[in-house]
């Protein structure tokens, strides 16, 4: 850059010495040399040293960094460390933290083995060989193994009558009731079956709640949420078979009252007939 | 190259000493515009105190800027450490994705039970009826009552029936028919509950930790949602055997209205003998 401003310079005033030493005249030498001066004079004034005028401006900066700087940087020094104490003493203390791990140890302990113990507690009752079987059967929590449920039931509680043991319609009731019933004891094995699946989600996460961060629970309870969601889903399937098991037993009393409408009808039928005749 | 030289050098001082004016110009503008030399910073007393109010400024910038901002980091420094250790863990947020994972393998095995066959008659009559019942799909809603009518019969006529055990049949009949439908209803109802709760856990497995709580509010919804449905599922089971106590209590009406009515007649034939 420097270098550059020479280069100029000396181009230039060359330039300007030739333009003298061909001027004709003495006077046309001093116009063009006053001329010049008078041009440099007015293009380029003389820098101004001003020492009082760096001083101020040092005194400022230092003024600003001390001032204004200072206090901004403090200020957010103070609001960082506050919300540094927030974080630790309300949002997510570290004794609060491992306090509610520890409820969650304590509970699993407490608890876990307990109901576990209450709910396997065998509930059989039945003492001749086909009802033990079927008992047997419909507390296994298996769904592998519907047709021994199916024969077991009909040890029990008999085969639907051959065609001329009973009427269309006794048969027909007859099997639709043991139909439904069948259906619910099966629904209900498969039933138990999820049951013992969700008791063994819910030790899962209730296992991973003791060892869970603040930032890592929210997964836990979004899949804990979504499997009560499931839980009623089953309990619905479940009401579902219960409603129909009501509404066939209701439906099969109903039944026998047509028939019964039927069968009076036919009564005095033959009554009439019978006092007519005599 | 002397000799050359030399008679150049006596010229040029001869047209200097013919040209003094033009001269003395020319060294006047060349005193006048020739550039600057660099000031001597050990001469200059104006660089001396620069350099000084420099290294002031230099010196408060280090203790005044570099201290507070050092200050803040470290405060910054903790909170993203406490962040990263205490409330987001990555090793704990990776190990509750795998939970939700294998969750999920297990709402599998429920969703594949709750997808089992049932059924169990025999008979075609009750086999049409049991197929319409465990079809879970409502658009066969309308094809329950023909089922049921084919297997429970209909109605008695006006002309095989009192009025009485008419109402009562046909009451009884429609809250039976009505419990199979809702039935029906709810089995759909469930399983869209299911798919929805699978969805809902799929999305936790690629969840964030400030993601999480959306989904978790979401699947609050889907509860609330679900409570409803077996709250409707209960309502009408207790409507029904609401249906069936009223049933039994009519019954018992019309058994003591019969019994009046033969006790009547007994006492009219008596008096005609």
């Amino acid at each position: 850059m420097r270098l550059a401003v020479y280069v100029g310079y000396l181009m230039l005033f060359s330039l300007f010495a030739w333009f003298v030493t061909n001027l004709g005249r003495r006077r046309q030498v001093v116009a063009a040399v006053i001329a010049a001066l008078l041009l440099i004079h007015l293009a380029a004034p003389p820098p101004a040293a001003a020492q009082g005028g760096l001083i101020a401006a040092v005194q400022a900066v230092l003024k600003v960094i001390n001032g204004a700087i200072e206090i901004a940087l403090n200020g957010i020094n103070n609001v960082r460390a506050a919300v540094r104490n927030l974080y630790r003493s309300v949002a997510w203390p570290v004794e609060l933290i491992a306090q509610a791990r520890a409820e969650a140890l304590q509970m699993i302990g407490q608890y876990r083995n307990l109901m576990a113990s209450i709910l396997n507690v065998n509930l059989k009752s039945a003492t001749l060989p086909a009802p033990r079987a079927l008992e047997s059967l419909i507390r296994d929590h298996r769904i592998n193994n519907f047709t021994s449920l199916g024969q077991a039931f009909a040890n029990t509680y008999r085969a639907i009558p051959a065609p001329a043991d009973a009427s269309p319609e006794d048969r027909a009731m007859a099997d639709m009731d043991d139909a439904l019933v069948l259906d619910n004891l099966k629904t209900l094995k498969a039933a138990d079956g999820a049951t013992d699946l969700e008791l063994e989600a819910a030790d899962s996460v209730e296992n991973a709640a003791s060892q869970a961060a603040p930032g890592s629970a929210p997964f836990l309870t979004a899949a804990a949420t979504a499997s009560s969601v499931r839980s009623q889903a089953l309990t619905q399937k479940m009401l579902a078979a219960e409603l129909r098991q009501e509404a066939a037993r209701m439906a099969h009393r109903n039944e026998l009252r047509k028939r019964g409408a039927t069968f009076t009808l036919q009564l005095r039928g033959v009554l009439i007939n019978l006092l007519q005749h005599n | 190259m002397r000799k050359r030289i030399l008679p150049i050098l006596k010229r040029s001082v001869a047209w200097t000493r013919n040209h003094k004016l033009r001269m003395a110009g020319l060294v006047l503008i060349l005193v006048a515009t020739m550039p600057d030399a660099g000031k001597g910073q050990f001469l200059d007393p104006c660089c001396a105190m620069l350099a000084a109010g420099l290294t002031t400024i230099s010196n408060r910038l280090n203790n005044v800027v570099g201290g507070g901002l050092n200050t803040i980091l470290s405060v910054d420094k903790s909170i993203s450490d406490f962040e990263q250790q205490v409330v987001w863990p990555q090793g704990l947020i990776s190990q509750a994705r795998a939970l939700v994972g294998s969750l999920e393998g297990t709402f599998h095995q429920i969703q594949a039970l709750t997808q089992i066959k049932v059924n169990s008659a025999t008979l075609p009559g009750s086999q049409q009826l049991e197929q319409n019942l465990l079809s879970r799909n409502p658009s066969q809603i309308v094809q329950t009552t023909a089922a049921y009518n084919a297997l429970y019969g209909t109605v008695p006529s006006a002309t095989d029936a009192s009025s009485e055990l008419r109402d009562l049949v046909d009451m009884t009949d429609a809250a039976a028919q009505t419990a199979m439908k809702r039935a029906i209803e709810i089995d759909s109802l469930a399983d869209l509950e299911l798919e929805a709760a699978g969805q809902i856990t799929q999305s936790v497995q690629n969840a964030a930790p400030g993601s999480a709580p959306i989904l978790e509010a979401q699947a609050d919804a889907w509860l609330i949602r679900a409570n409803a449905y077996t709250q409707a599922a209960t309502a009408d089971l207790m409507r029904l055997d609401a249906v069936d106590l009223a049933d039994s209590s009519a019954e018992l009406k019309m058994g003591a209205s019969s019994t009046a009515n033969l006790r009547q007649g007994l006492i009219n034939l008596l008096e005609h003998n």
